[in-house]
């Protein structure tokens, strides 16, 4: 089947910055709709037919997650996540940049739907360019009479503000984000409750990535069963998938969910010249490895998980036949050390820990039992953190652990130094 | 050049902007890392005046504010050099060669990790991924991305720095940064277990109960002393275990 790209289509050919252009080409057509004809729960049915599964990582229905939302009468929020620091996702830093209006579309179909009149959009800290960006398609779809109170002629309304990280790859949780956004350290917060009951200033808030929310207008567009029936029924939908590491033309492809990981390596130029790809890590950087065995395997939800790892937030990186492990379960280890929040001992200790175990390794320094001690202490600190940040250090050290355990064990024999 | 400093300039030019800030938020406090983030393009760093000034504004103690704004890398609580040179460590960009890149400037800035040159023009960090995986090895200057890093690129980068007509537009810098601008080591938010083993080469703390081998290594190093006030207390409390008092 023939899959028609969306969020990519156009960048690089026209300046989709541009709210003319975006209008051109049918922009904001369906926010009109939405506010004039639909009502809130007409469309949180139909993005629920669509299965849209959410971008950002976990996966999570977005249809459901709209209908957790309490009927208490208060205030409610919708938030996007633009936090972006997954090792290897760079997809919403390109839509911010490149598509900022189909963003603010999505932002505001969700906000509509969920019944928020405020939404707000994080987006990282080290985002400069993306923030003027979308800070000035704002400022044009304010002007075009897009946001704001009572619009197109109708009494509803919805504001935009736009709010700036500051460095912290844990405010990409969504509860570590609601309080940075709160002005506060961006430090997980306990769940239950979820954002969906107690989240911005404890009120009723959504969390929704970028990529998610821009898929928005393109449901509405085309309808529910058109995004339904593309790829598997689990996890339908189109993807955009940011490949890196070892291949000839690294980039993001939008591309079918159910998609092999072969054809995506192949979609990025294939192995660099005379390598051969021996393993690939599906999901950034919390998810494990897979190996060249695992190349013809369906890109998606289900499947990945089936195979002990996560399609996370589509970040894919492909290492060959040159590849270190060590050092590479080194830079991962390393940066879940730096980025935790430090709240919760064994992700914070434990991590650090690694990493230094790594380095001990690395320097030649490494003892037999240190190969059994990383795998120990990354088993021993995952699942008994608050936030996902802990747990997300062992599948992939392990998995590379398992599989090249002569590279660790190779750098303890070669050690200079006896001890 | 570092430009004179009259805070109450600052001030006076991020206030309005403050406000404005403010007012889009349900509530005021939620403005906190946009007006630090004035701060810190008006100075070039966030001063202890601009945190005071940040907590009276949103009716917040300053040492609220300071926490808050210690969590977060892109705050520089002690002046940086005019270039941020913020180089990407992680998987990507290490597939695609970032260690030779990043040896490669320490080599031609004579800097490590969280270090800013003698003269205060450049700062030199090793960061995680900053999302630009495509084109690896990466970095940001100022913010700004620069891609594809090669030893030429970067020759050929700092000498139009060096010549004041590179790319990007230098930070105002208001005061004179020091060899560093971490105002604590990131070691210091583990315990002081975990932070004995700091360096393979030289396990100390576990197996090094009074930190003898910890403060000796300090003591070598007085480059550590300017970084680490944790280190001056070692320092004393070394000297006080040399002199045989007892704890």
């Amino acid at each position: 089947m023939r899959v028609t790209k969306v969020l990519t289509r156009g960048i690089g050919e026209v300046d989709l910055r541009d709210l003319k252009v975006y209008r051109r080409r049918g922009g904001y057509r369906q926010w009109k709709r939405v506010i004039t004809e639909l009502q809130p729960a007409e469309v949180v049915d139909l993005v629920s037919k669509s299965n849209l599964r959410g971008r950002g990582g976990a996966g999570f229905p977005t249809g459901r997650k709209w209908g957790f939302l309490p009927n208490n009468g208060r205030p409610r929020y919708m938030v996007c996540n633009s936090d972006e620091a997954e090792p290897g996702t760079f997809k919403d830093r390109m839509l911010i940049e490149e598509t900022p209006h189909q963003v603010i579309e999505g932002m505001l179909i969700g906000a509509y739907a969920i019944g928020a009149k405020q939404a707000f959009i994080y987006i990282r800290g080290e985002f400069k360019r993306g923030y003027e960006v979308f800070s000035k398609a704002l400022a044009d779809a304010r002007a075009a009479g897009l946001i704001g109170e009572k619009l197109l002629g109708t009494e509803h309304g919805v504001e935009i503000t736009i709010h700036r990280g500051a460095g912290a790859y844990i405010c990409g949780e969504e509860t570590a984000l609601l309080n940075s956004l709160e002005g506060k350290r961006g430090e997980p917060r306990l769940k239950p409750p979820f954002p969906a009951i107690k989240g911005l200033y404890d009120e009723p808030t959504v969390v929704n990535n970028v990529e998610t929310l821009a898929f928005l207008p393109y449901i509405l567009k085309n309808g529910p069963e058109w995004f339904a029936q593309i790829g598997p029924p689990k996890s339908p939908g189109l993807k955009v998938v940011s490949v890196s590491g070892h291949v000839k033309n690294a980039g993001n492809f939008e591309v079918a969910l159910g998609t092999t990981l072969r054809k995506l390596l192949a979609l990025a130029g294939g192995p660099r010249d005379g390598r051969k790809i021996i393993a690939v890590q599906p999901g950034g950087g919390s998810s494990a490895c897979l190996f060249e065995e695992h190349l013809d395997l369906s890109y998606d939800f289900e499947t990945m998980a089936a195979n002990g790892t996560m399609l996370g937030s589509g970040a894919v990186v492909f290492f060959d036949d040159t590849t270190d492990f060590v050092k590479a379960a080194h830079a991962l280890v390393r940066f879940f050390a730096h980025e935790s929040c430090g709240q919760c001992t064994p992700c914070r200790e434990g991590g650090h820990w690694l990493e230094l175990t790594l380095e001990r390794i690395l320097h030649g320094r490494g003892l037999d039992s240190d190969i059994d001690m990383l795998v120990a202490v990354a088993r021993q600190l995952t699942g008994i953190n608050l936030c996902p940040l802990g747990d997300s250090i062992e599948p992939f050290l392990a998995s590379v652990v398992k599989r090249f355990e002569s590279q660790f064990r190779g750098y303890v024999k070669n050690r200079a130094i006896a001890v | 050049m570092i430009a004179s400093r009259d805070f109450a300039e600052t001030l006076a030019k991020v206030k309005p902007e403050a406000e404005k800030l403010m007012a889009q938020y349900p509530q005021k406090r939620s403005a906190l890392l946009s007006i630090l983030h004035a701060f810190q393009s008006a100075e070039g760093w966030v001063s202890p005046e601009a945190m005071a000034a940040a907590g009276e504004m949103l009716e917040l103690p300053v040492s609220v504010v300071e926490s808050t704004a210690s969590f977060y890398t892109l705050f520089f609580r002690r002046p940086v050099g005019q270039y941020m040179l913020q180089v990407c460590r992680n998987l990507s960009c290490q597939l695609n060669g970032a260690e030779e890149i990043m040896a490669y400037f320490r080599e031609r800035l004579n800097v490590r990790h969280l270090e800013t040159t003698y003269e205060g023009r450049f700062s030199y960090e090793e960061v995680e991924c900053l999302a630009a995986c495509d084109r690896a090895p990466c970095m940001q200057v100022n913010l700004e991305f620069v891609y594809d890093l090669t030893r030429e690129k970067i020759d050929e980068m700092l000498r139009a720095m060096n010549a004041g007509n590179f790319e990007v537009a230098p930070l105002p810098q208001t005061a004179k940064p020091d060899v560093t601008w971490f105002v604590a080591h990131e070691g210091e938010k583990k315990s002081p277990g975990a932070q004995g083993v700091s360096s393979p080469n030289d396990p100390g703390g576990i197996g090094d109960p009074s930190g003898r081998q910890m403060i000796e290594r300090i003591v070598r190093d007085p480059r550590l002393i300017e970084a680490r006030p944790t280190a001056e207390r070692l320092v004393r409390d070394g000297a006080a275990l040399e002199a045989g008092a007892e704890h």
